[in-house]
């Protein structure tokens, strides 16, 4: 069993512009998004200069994801509308969807359904800004692609003993790697200067208690994730769906109903959310 | 209801919401049996997806969908929240198969 270094490995996920495994869409938006002052505008020129990546970004934003009942036609509406973070989020998305696809099949499913169940219980809960919550919902799992890229030998390792120890891929990864998906998704938030609670939320939709300052954005990423994987959606690692954490369940108060709709949601979307790429 | 990807239109699915055009003007309405040739106009247009009458397709057999739901939870059955949680589940998936 390797025990690595978390400072090791934090280096490295805070410098995957130096990895070499990191592809290079993926480092050039990092280092887009990294930038201390970045404003919407310059965002949105990012955006608009490359077709591709406007297609994406207007397909993601116009479905279940964010659940907007008109049509966004424009880079910039979308970005007026969704403000920096959430677009930010969503480049994210749009661009790993391919990596997820590469690195651990499935990921790119269970993320989006994430990312959709996230956003109907945020709804639910009347928060004002559902739309932060499905970001959260649709990154909550990138550490695992960090992960997957830069080691990707000691993952299949970790992967294994899931299945045969009947452990989750969170425990897993604590005994290969020390650290887990949950804390390199954490740093990668910060390095990409996404607000404080968006990375709370990926820090920890394990463990929601130690969320002080986003404990009801974190219960609800948790329960999404719960949620996906009772019902099937994708792949994260294994595929044993986790007991709740009571005091998560007990904030967010959803009725049977609240719970079956946002299943409802994510089944009536999967299928076109996977045409998303 | 689900959300279909224009590209698995097929003839005889059943629009659940209706379609607008550019302008917001009501192209095709809710209940419109779909035909080949308005499969392909819809397939011209810029539309990625739209809801279709009736469950989800599903890919797998309600035993196997069954099945997998009990594995899938079979490390946490027995605590009581989780009890809940797989009920709810499973009677989604049950619905699916209606």
């Amino acid at each position: 069993m390797n025990n690595m270094d978390p400072k090791i490995l934090r280096h490295k996920v805070e410098n995957i512009n130096t990895l070499p495994t990191v592809p290079a869409v993926l480092k050039k938006l990092s280092s887009v998004i990294e930038k201390p002052r970045i404003t919407i505008v310059e965002i949105s020129a990012f955006i608009s200069n490359d077709p591709a990546l406007t297609t994406k970004v207007l397909k993601m934003v116009n479905s279940a994801i964010y659940g907007f009942p008109g049509r966004i036609a424009s880079v910039s509406h979308a970005t007026m509308l969704l403000g920096l973070n959430v677009i930010k989020g969503l480049l994210l998305g749009v661009s790993v969807f391919e990596l997820m696809q590469k690195t651990m099949s499935g990921l790119y499913e269970h993320s989006l359904a994430c990312a959709i169940a996230s956003r109907v219980i945020a709804q639910k809960k009347n928060l004002k800004e559902p739309e932060e919550v499905s970001v959260a919902g649709l990154l909550h799992d990138i550490g695992k692609v960090i992960l997957t890229l830069e080691f990707s030998k000691e993952y299949e390792t970790a992967m294994k003993e899931a299945e045969e120890k009947k452990i989750s891929i969170f425990e897993a990864e604590k005994n290969q790697f020390t650290a887990t998906h949950a804390d390199v998704g954490g740093w990668l938030a910060e390095k990409w200067r996404f607000p404080r609670n968006l990375i709370e939320v990926i820090q920890f939709h394990h463990r929601p208690t130690l969320a002080k300052n986003a404990p009801l954005e974190t219960a609800i990423v948790h329960m999404a994730d719960l949620l996906v994987r009772a019902r099937g959606f994708g792949f994260a690692g294994e595929n044993f769906v986790p007991e709740v954490n009571a005091v998560a369940y007990d904030l967010l108060n959803l009725s049977d109903q609240d719970i079956k709709d946002t299943l409802r949601e994510m089944e009536d979307n999967m299928e076109a959310a996977e045409d998303m790429s | 209801m689900p959300k279909i990807p224009v590209s698995k239109l097929e003839p005889g699915m059943v629009l659940a919401k209706p379609i607008l055009s550019k302008n917001g003007m009501v192209m095709l309405g809710e209940g419109t049996a779909l035909t080949e040739k308005w499969v392909e106009r819809i397939q011209d247009m810029e539309i990625p997806s739209v809801f279709i009458d009736g469950p989800p397709v599903q890919t797998v057999s309600r035993e196997e969908a069954l099945a997998n739901l009990e594995a899938r939870f079979a490390l946490v059955e027995n605590k009581p929240l989780m009890s809940l949680i797989k009920k709810l589940v499973q009677e989604h998936i049950e619905g699916l198969y209606e």
